[in-house]
């Protein structure tokens, strides 16, 4: 069935988690660009047949038209749907760059894995937009993303951290699984990439 | 009105209102509220710019003063509430306008409600994604399918420019009695009557001249 394609793809986007990005469909996402191609291929086919018997194309509502028209709709759905899946990729490429880091090498190898050479590429781009307006606003945005309720938090470290970062003029030792007791706005960009957890309660 | 043994706290009240981290914060509920972009609030946030640097520096002055670590602290939270009020107001804004780019470059007046830093960003967003739109599916497909805006080119309009939804429900408070028509022109009017303080839940869309006005406010 025409059109059947870009909708499996949505699907698969939307089948996963929210926020959360799966692996590039690229077989379904090549598959639904083949139909494409064929739709466009019988359009211009069935206009030739016409043109051929001497009709004019908009003006004869004959089967042939709406041959063509099927095959033009079908097309269309298929471009919405595939925009709509990079579209909301995009969406979540975006997202990392503002919540996990404004570098690739920030993001961690699981997601990074994910995305396709082409995503890399809009996320670099992407992380300049905000780096710039980031300098000429003279303000760091992508920090403090929560309300902040308390100056301090507890925070436990679960990854490898480089030892002897120096915070507020003292050098820690950050060991795994050793508990700290540090200014939120320090802590934040650790917690963001998954080396830190904060601890509640 | 307020009453006379009630003017004391109401004037204290209002002079609170009108203090720069008040506005921020309304600025703020309203930019998050709002399904659209708002007019920038350019001397706003300048001002509280300027505001956090002094507070910022006075902070510095009390720790190398030796005052109580503890007052410190009260003037640090202080603080980072007010930056984290700014920086989540500007960012609300990228954000806004990273998802509707293309509608806000189309429409001059969405465009005329950013500041020059906010319209060079966009304006970089659009291209970034375009490229991106490009390189991943248009130059894929056949010809006449290859643009953004439209599905073919045989569409008359700009049919696939995602749009701000202004029919989506917000919650909002009058600062006075205000009688609202819920429908649009040409519909048989429904006058919603908003008293004064009140929260009520409408369509963006009815109270959107109220509230640009700003007699109304969303939170």
């Amino acid at each position: 069935m025409y059109g059947r394609k870009g909708y499996q793809l949505v699907k698969d986007f939307a089948s996963g988690e929210k926020g959360q990005l799966k692996p590039f469909n690229s077989k379904l996402f090549d598959e639904t660009i083949e139909e494409c191609e064929q739709n466009h291929h019988l359009i211009q086919s069935l206009m030739r047949k016409m043109q051929r018997e001497g009709l004019e194309v908009p003006n004869n509502r004959n089967a042939d038209h709406y041959g063509a028209l099927v095959h033009h709709l079908s097309l269309i759905r298929n471009k919405r749907c595939l925009m709509a899946y990079v579209h909301n990729r995009a969406e979540i490429v975006r997202d990392l760059a503002w919540r996990v880091g404004l570098e690739l090498p920030y993001l961690p190898p699981e997601i990074l894995e994910k995305l396709t050479t082409l995503e890399k590429e809009y996320f670099k781009n992407h992380s300049v937009a905000i780096t710039s307006y980031m300098g000429k606003a003279g303000l760091e945005l992508n920090v403090d993303m929560v309300p902040p309720k308390d100056p301090y938090i507890k925070v436990r470290v679960v990854g490898d951290i480089d030892r002897g970062i120096m915070m507020n003029d003292k050098a820690t030792n950050f060991a795994p699984h050793s508990m700290h007791f540090l200014k939120r706005t320090d802590a934040e960009p650790y917690i963001a990439r998954g080396q830190m957890e904060e601890l509640t309660g | 009105m307020a009453s006379n043994s009630e003017m004391g706290s109401a004037d204290f009240e209002s002079l609170l209102s009108t203090s720069d981290v008040e506005l921020l914060k309304r600025a703020w509920r309203n930019e998050k509220a709002a399904p659209e972009i708002l007019p920038y609030q350019g001397d706003l946030v300048e001002r509280a710019k300027g505001q956090i640097e002094l507070v910022e520096g006075n902070i510095e002055d009390y720790v190398e003063d030796g005052i109580d670590p503890l007052v410190v602290s009260l003037y640090q939270m202080d603080l980072d509430r007010t930056q984290f009020l700014l920086r989540s107001y500007l960012r609300v804004r990228l954000l806004k306008i990273e998802k509707f780019m293309f509608h806000i470059l189309k429409s001059e007046e969405a465009e005329s409600r950013l500041s020059e830093q906010e319209k060079a960003f966009a304006r970089r967003c659009a291209a970034d994604l375009t490229k991106h739109f490009e390189e991943s599916v248009l130059l894929k497909l056949p010809e006449n399918y290859q643009t953004v805006q439209k599905q073919s080119l045989i569409s008359d309009e700009d049919d696939m420019v995602p749009e701000p939804n202004l029919d989506t429900f917000v919650v909002c408070r009058s600062k006075n009695s205000l009688k609202l028509n819920l429908y649009e022109e040409g519909e048989t009017p429904v006058i919603l009557d908003l008293d004064r303080g009140e929260p009520s839940f409408v369509r963006y869309r009815a109270v959107k001249r109220a509230f640009e006005s700003g007699e109304v406010e969303l939170i």
